[in-house]
């Protein structure tokens, strides 16, 4: 019984992994492009970077579930990472963390697998052109 | 015996279940990973809109990369997920109030998938929608589909 539901579960809970990940990969890549379509040297610049992945309505969990705790991090030189930057002048970079995307773990749990799996995404675009780095 | 009928008879159920989630699971992956490539292509390519033959062409173009994962595919292309045409998928431009298109919404508009035991049937799902960060051109046309690499959509106009 136990065997029959790991393999439910490895079919089941990690099919769902999957998807989950490649979800939130998709949402951090036009996250990050949005936020840096935004960057233009200013201030208000960086909060309409914001504003774009806030609204951003992609979705993740076969697409039912909202992305939380979402972390947009900017930067001029792609080695010093800064979410509240005080100097927006030099700005080119965003990057957008999707950190904390918590999938409930239907069968694996039942022969010893987690309640739960962290999924976590992250993307980078510069801006002039808008394309993703990382 | 009737041990062994009973015991079959749930595992032969565990084991279609299985199969239905996992196969199931593995399409719906693979049009996430299709939509999402469309999505990203269709985010960056030059808009074009000289007339409404080169919008529909330019949606072509992306209708063509999540199925065949190429713009301009081959004749005899197959597509990334089994049975999914260019007619399933869906390609919705936001535009701003001047018309020039601000973000692009890829999504599958109707598919199932036969899992053997049961049919599941996704509609407007998986879906992405990408902020459009490519040219906007609105007098230069798309480039004829009916060149040299002819693709499945674009080549009969």
């Amino acid at each position: 019984m136990l065997l029959l539901l790991a393999v439910l579960g490895m079919a089941f809970d990690l099919g769902r992994i999957y998807i989950a990940r490649n979800e939130a990969q998709i949402f951090t890549d036009a996250a990050s492009m949005a936020a840096a379509a935004k960057l233009d040297g200013t201030a208000a610049g960086i909060a309409r970077a914001r504003d774009a992945v806030a609204n951003l309505p992609d979705r993740w969990n076969l697409g039912t579930s909202e992305f939380k705790g979402v972390v947009i991090e900017f930067s001029a030189d792609g080695a010093k990472w800064e979410s509240d930057p005080k100097d927006a002048s030099g700005m080119k970079l965003a990057r957008v963390i999707a950190p904390d995307n918590n999938l409930e773990i239907t069968f694996l749990r039942a022969v010893g697998g987690p309640e739960r799996f962290r999924i976590a995404a992250r993307s980078a675009a510069a801006k002039d052109p808008v394309r993703l780095i990382e | 015996m009737l041990e062994l009928a009973l015991s079959a008879a749930v595992m032969v159920s565990f084991l279609a279940g299985t199969f239905q989630f996992g196969y199931t699971f593995y399409v719906y992956n693979q049009l996430v990973t299709a939509v999402g490539n469309g999505a990203r292509y269709a985010a960056t390519r030059t808009y074009r809109a000289a007339t409404a033959q080169d919008v529909e062409r330019g949606a072509t173009a992306i209708r063509n990369m999540v199925v065949f994962g190429d713009a301009r595919p081959a004749k005899d292309a197959t597509p990334a997920v089994a049975n999914l045409t260019a007619n399933q998928v869906d390609v919705r431009w936001t535009k701003d109030p001047g018309g020039v298109p601000t973000a692009v919404d890829v999504s599958i508009r109707e598919f199932s998938v036969n899992a053997v035991f049961k049919t599941f049937k996704f509609t407007g799902r998986p879906g992405v929608e990408f902020p459009y960060v490519g040219k906007y051109s609105p007098s230069e046309n798309e480039p004829d589909p009916s060149g040299d690499k002819p693709g499945p959509l674009g080549s009969k106009e």
